[in-house]
């Protein structure tokens, strides 16, 4: 009388149900394999290997260089920094604006994130025009206003750094602690409340802890993310002479020579095994704690009201922005009009629109945006998929090994851009059977293997608070593997999903050092034109693209917005 | 297939139409554009360059008249990008292009070495102001300087060094200079060789003391608009497109130690690397580059041409007969074979805090 | 109406053994409760019914079907069954309408019988004037009805409940027992209700199976269970007990610690355990064959639970209602024990394990 059909039961043949899961499992766990760990591999076997036979040579050689010890230490110390802080600004800010009824919280959620759209090599020239300590735009503000004889900043410093990175890379806590927090079940900080703790008690013992797999999947990202930054230590660091694992790699690799590849390879592993290493703290902090907040019961989501605190608290976060993403922005744009930077942009004929004429007119513009936007949305698209199902397979199965490809993919972010791209040159063009090469394809795939990480943890941090029941429901129901994803998971996490294709897509976007290696004539990149303003001794040319990329998101994010009435924005 | 066939049949009747009007074109003897177009290659090369883009867009306007059965591809990077790309591409077999216009004299040889070049007779050579390969491996294309500059409108030229010497010297310009790193880029270690040979590692004691900030010249050259440094060291034509295209004041100065004028070269890869295995159009597009013709193109792009019977010279710039009157010889070969060391050194003195 | 088959059933999780060697036979149309404190493994057999977990040995059919086996495994999905989850696990993303019509929806049923067929199963949950909302504006109670709901729509012929109740006031408690054993009245079903409240058994089974550290213990109908439990743990997991130390000798038992004697005509001699349920043990006034006197006493409205200091040993005793302050503290009451229960003499203290 069940629905099965008896016919091929009864049979008492062996017989499982094929499940469609494992087919998906295994062809993207098949592509990990091939795009990702081999090409790294080769790249790591071939640092191991020298003359032929297996030597640990070029690693005595690198890691007996006392710079590149110092450069290990600076890393470990702006990246460490720069997870505490950004992790620090992000939960309150995220709390605040995802919780609260502090004053004009959807500006403020944009504003955190506009950092994140724009590259982070301009973003760093700003800073840099702001703080330097000789004529840095803010330290000699603050100079005249207070009366100061010495610059109050100096950007070119190990808080120089760690302040650049932390104000670029607490976005990315910022969006996943915020979609955290919406899912979270209010009646576990009422029950707080209840008990006679204030709100801020709350916040500490109930929110915090209950969000701590999100927090440290978030911390993961921004260390990650700071450790594996270029731009940034290269315009801030290198005239403190404080130089990081990626601008030695980088100094390595430009030498062009086989030993200076085989010498970066050995400093990315050392960068590859920190991310792991920050992954299984996470995973340890995580661990037994992995709370389950979206459970099959159904609650109203709760605001709190700040009450006499609501006016401060919102002036306050209002000058974080003005600081933290208003000026920097306006520096970049002031920039982008400005024909003499010696001058200020307001002195009589130094406003010009030029740049922005040059960006527009060059038909190589368009087509470069039209390739990153097609590069970044198939990196972003086919991303979220290998994330969702592999943060699946982490979390809704007991497979052994089941923990592998969130390993891989948080390697691949760790290692540095340059050398995916050199590894995928190596391994990717023909000799080894496949030849992508010269191809968007290439591109894409370099794209993924950087950014997926970004993805990956926003969907396990939202799949670990989805009640696993909410799924079985649908399968008693009868419903498929695929069904039930598409029916219950996905919409489930579905603001989760659009933050993490967003957090891939956008540096995507802008990339600048894969893309380099990578393009051919035929799909030059957005981030191949930045690179060339900024070889091309034009910060404004640069400027005025990355302004430009910004309005278009905002633009574009803007009407997503309007046009799914609030459902789908960043 | 076919269509490929007709081309070359198309291309080979046309030879000989132009043969017969008494041209012998593809011949070393040949100067390439000044006469009349070359339809006799075709197919399809790819150069890979660190030249500026806009005078690339000229380029291939040029090259596509001088040579309209052949399809030219420009890769265009920054040197470093460029050499790291191919020491990825050698290690897979095959590079990604046929000619190379990339980086000094040193690289050349280290290319030469490893067997990845393929030899041209080049006729003219006794026109060529520079070093070139005797065999035939490289040739100089164009010469990027090394300079001073300044910025008229924050300092007058008196109160700033005036030679390399005084660059590395004078204490009152301490921790407002900025030069490139001669690890990533070329020209930045062919300069520092230069400067090496002709004063000692004092120099680069010296260059330590400074506390010369170690960056790309682009930021080198926003902090000389801003003020925040006094002067950099710098490749002249980075200054002389600002120059031109933004009306910008900053100035070059020509030390009085000498500049220290760095050809870049052109060479062919061998078919065993290359992309194409189109020796012939790789061979032609060299003279071309090599040509008067060539040379004007590349003056438009800043930088200054390698033949005496080029008179033209970059905008605001000196003519090339000046400029060579005083300059700082760089030893190619030495460059090549002490590198790691000279960087080594380098690093010690100045980059190392 | 539906069969189901238990074949030596195991389940192990690594070296931990969560169910041992577990047969049944679930038959046509039965109210099923698995009974048991929590950790005993009646969720893991609920699951593994449902498909959600696959058995380390043994065989489940359904119908005869094979299921679940070596070499078989047909998934939750393709099982045909109902089920409830304890988190009633409702989709937050649907409201009440199409949290119910979604089994019909996958089966293709044409839009106007889903139509039909959800109003008429929120007919009988109660639920007709909530359809459209969403499940965050439902009460507890109500959410656990979607549920049930959505779990009978598709009309399965097996509906499982995981302590489906467990979330709910007592009083929709008590109310929801008897609708959901109206509902499958009405429907025909089966129904295996796995729950840790032996109220809950007592009141809606045909069948109770309990079950103890993955061992089942006793299986009978409840008045069997109640009245002749096999063993102290079913004894004291199923209802009230007093658990007391005796030894029997040529048909009587001597209480250890109260020095009284019962007569008993079992055949166990020797040490002995002796279960007196506390609602077996009358309150008398003046001298009876037990004498205590009340420690403490409790108003329950229909009874008055009290504790009695008999010898050394406090004996829980629920008396009538109207005994309640009768008894003056500290004055001497009589005991009468109407029936009494003797097991073989075990070291087990079952209260630990009771939740």
């Amino acid at each position: 009388m069940c629905i099965i059909n008896e016919d091929t039961v009864l049979k008492r043949e062996k017989k499982f149900y094929f499940d469609v899961k494992w087919l998906f499992i295994i062809a993207i766990v098949g592509f990990l394999l091939v795009f990702q760990v081999f090409p790294l591999i080769y790249l790591v076997i071939r640092a191991f290997i020298s003359e032929g036979s297996f030597s640990l040579s070029s690693f005595e050689r690198i890691y007996s260089v006392p710079l590149n010890w110092t450069c290990v230490t600076n890393t470990l110390i702006t990246a460490t920094l720069s997870m505490i802080f950004g992790v620090l600004l992000a939960f309150p800010l995220a709390w605040l604006v995802g919780r609260t009824n502090l004053y004009g919280k959807k500006l403020f959620r944009t504003l955190f994130l506009m950092t994140y759209m724009v590259p982070p090599y301009v973003g760093a020239m700003a800073w840099l025009r702001l703080l330097n300590p000789k004529v840095g735009t803010l330290n000699v503000f603050l100079q005249n206003i207070f009366g100061l004889a010495e610059a109050p900043f100096d950007i070119y410093s190990i808080g120089g750094l760690v302040w650049v990175l932390t104000t670029f890379y607490y976005p990315y806590a910022f969006i996943t602690l915020s979609r955290a927090m919406e899912n979270m079940d209010p009646s576990l900080e009422e029950a707080s409340r209840i008990s006679g703790a204030s709100p801020i008690k709350t916040l500490l013992t109930v929110t915090l802890p209950l969000m701590l797999p999100s927090i440290a999947a978030s911390a993961l990202l921004v260390f990650v993310a700071a450790a594996s930054c270029y731009g940034i230590p290269s315009i801030i660091g290198a005239p403190g002479k404080i130089y990081t694992i990626t601008t030695r790699i980088v100094d390595y690799v430009y030498i062009g020579s086989d030993e200076g590849l085989t010498d970066a390879t050995v400093l990315a592993v050392f960068l590859m095994v920190m991310a792991l290493l920050i992954l299984f703290i996470s995973n340890f902090v995580i661990g037994k704690k992995d709370y389950i907040t979206v459970s099959g019961k159904s609650v109203r989501p709760a605001v709190v009201d700040l009450g006499r605190w609501r006016i401060p608290i919102t002036i306050l976060v209002g000058l974080f922005a003005l600081v933290v993403v208003i000026i920097p922005f306006a520096t970049v744009f002031a920039t982008s009009v400005t024909m003499n930077m010696g001058k200020s942009v307001f002195e009589p004929g130094n406003f010009t629109l030029k740049y922005w004429e040059t960006i527009i007119s060059r038909s190589s513009i368009l087509r470069s945006a039209q390739n990153s936007v097609v590069s970044a949305v198939w990196a972003a698209s086919l991303g979220m998929i290998v994330c969702i199902i592999m943060a699946y397979l982490l979390k809704r199965t007991n497979v052994r090994g089941r923990k592998i490809p969130d390993f891989l993919i948080t390697v691949g972010s760790g290692t540095p851009s340059v050398v995916i791209a050199l590894a995928l040159i190596m391994t990717m063009s023909g000799r080894f059977g496949i030849n992508i090469y010269n191809t968007m394809a290439i591109m894409v795939i370099a794209y993924m293997i950087k950014y997926m990480l970004m993805g990956m943890r926003t969907v396990v941090s939202a799949l670990s608070r989805v009640s696993p029941s909410l799924e079985e429901a649908a399968q008693i129901s009868g419903a498929g593997w695929l069904r039930r994803l598409r029916d219950v998971v996905l919409p489930l996490i579905v603001p989760s999903i659009v933050a993490g294709w967003f957090l891939i897509f956008m540096p995507c976007f802008y990339e600048l050092t894969m893309s380099n290696l990578l393009y051919s004539n035929n799909i030059k990149t957005l981030g191949v034109e930045l690179y060339n303003y900024q070889t091309y001794h034009s910060q404004q040319t640069a400027s005025a693209l990355a302004s430009g990329i910004l309005i278009l998101v905002a633009v574009v994010n803007f009407a997503l917005s309007k046009l799914t009435k609030g459902k789908f924005s960043i | 297939m076919k269509k490929k066939i007709l081309a070359c049949l198309a291309a080979a009747a046309m030879t000989f139409g132009i043969a017969g009007c008494g041209q012998s074109s593809g011949t070393s003897g040949e100067t390439g554009g000044n006469t009349n177009t070359n339809t006799d290659v075709s197919g399809k090369i790819v150069i890979y360059t660190s030249m500026y883009e806009d005078i690339i867009d000229d380029m291939e306007t040029a090259l596509e008249k001088e040579f309209p059965n052949l399809d030219i591809e420009f890769f265009q990077g920054g040197s470093g990008t460029i050499q790291s790309k191919i020491a990825a591409e050698k290690d897979s077999g095959k590079l990604g292009c046929d000619v190379l216009m990339v980086a000094e004299p040193s690289y050349s040889l280290e290319l030469k070495e490893a067997g990845i070049l393929h030899p041209y007779n080049y006729s003219e050579t006794d026109k060529l102001v520079f070093d070139y390969d005797p065999e035939g491996y490289w040739y100089p294309v164009r010469v990027c300087n090394m300079v001073l500059a300044y910025n008229p409108e924050k300092y007058s030229k008196s109160e700033v060094p005036n030679s390399f010497k005084d660059f590395a010297e004078n204490t009152s310009m301490k921790d407002s200079l900025s030069m490139s790193n001669p690890l990533t880029s070329g020209t930045a270690y062919s300069s520092v060789v230069g400067l090496l040979d002709k004063y000692g590692e004092d120099y680069f004691k010296a260059l330590g003391t400074q506390n010369v900030a170690i960056e790309s010249g682009s930021v080198a050259l926003t902090k000389l608009e801003t003020g925040e440094c006094k002067e950099i060291m710098v490749l002249e034509e980075s200054v002389l497109k600002k120059r031109e295209e933004e009306s910008s004041k900053l100035e070059v100065i020509y030390p009085e130690d000498g500049c220290i004028a760095i050809p870049s070269t052109i060479m062919i890869v061998d078919n065993k690397y290359s992309a194409n295995a189109n020796t012939a159009a790789a061979e032609a597009v060299e003279e071309f580059f090599l040509s008067p013709e060539g040379q004007k193109l590349i003056v438009k792009g800043w930088m200054y041409a390698v033949r005496s019977d080029v008179e033209e010279y970059p905008y605001d710039a000196i003519p090339l007969s000046q400029l060579l009157e005083n300059t700082i010889p760089v030893d190619w070969e030495k460059s090549y074979k002490q590198r790691e060391e000279i960087r080594t050194k380098f690093q010690e003195y100045v980059t190392v805090p | 109406m539906s069969k189901i088959t238990l074949d030596h059933v195991t389940k192990k999780y690594g070296d931990v053994t969560v169910l041992n060697d577990f047969s049944a036979e679930f038959r046509d149309g039965e109210f099923i409760t698995l009974l048991g404190p929590s950790g005993c493994g009646k969720t893991t057999m609920l699951r593994m019914i449902a498909g959600f977990e696959k058995p380390t040995s043994g065989e489940i059919r359904i119908d005869g079907v094979t299921v679940s086996s070596a070499d078989v495994f047909v998934p939750p999905e393709k099982r045909g069954l109902g089920m409830v989850f304890q988190s009633y696990a409702v989709w937050p993303h649907m409201n009440v309408f199409k949290n119910v019509a979604y089994p019909l929806k996958l089966r293709k049923t044409p839009k106007a019988e889903i139509d039909e067929k959800v109003r008429k199963v929120l007919g009988i949950v109660h639920l007709s004037q909530y359809a459209e909302r969403m499940p965050s504006e439902l009460s507890g109670g109500q959410q656990q009805r979607v549920a049930l709901a959505r779990a009978l729509v598709a009309e399965p012929k097996v509906l499982l409940l995981d302590e489906p109740l467990s979330n709910l006031d007592a009083k929709l408690r008590e109310r929801m027992r008897f609708e959901i054993k109206e509902i499958q009245h009405r429907l025909n079903i089966n129904v295996i209700y796995v729950t840790h409240d032996q109220g809950e058994a007592m009141t809606m089974s045909d069948r109770v199976f309990v079950i103890n550290s993955g061992v089942l213990q006793q299986v009978g109908d409840p008045v069997d269970i109640y009245r002749h439990p096999s063993n102290q743990f079913v004894a004291d997991f199923v209802g009230k007990v007093n658990f007391l130390k005796g030894h029997s000798e040529n048909g009587r038992i001597k209480l250890e610690g109260i020095d009284d004697i019962l007569d008993y005509s079992g055949e166990l001699t020797g040490t002995v355990d002796v279960a007196i349920r506390p609602e077996n043990i009358r309150l008398v006034s003046g001298n009876a064959h037990l004498n205590g006197r009340i420690v403490s006493e409790y108003f329950n409205g229909d009874v008055n639970d009290c504790r009695v200091l008999t010898g050394d040993k406090e004996l829980r005793v629920i008396a009538e209602a109207s005994t309640y302050g009768k008894f003056g503290k500290d004055s001497t009451v009589g005991l009468e024990i109407a029936d009494f229960l003797v097991f073989p003499e075990s070291d087990n203290d079952y209260r630990k394990i009771m939740t």
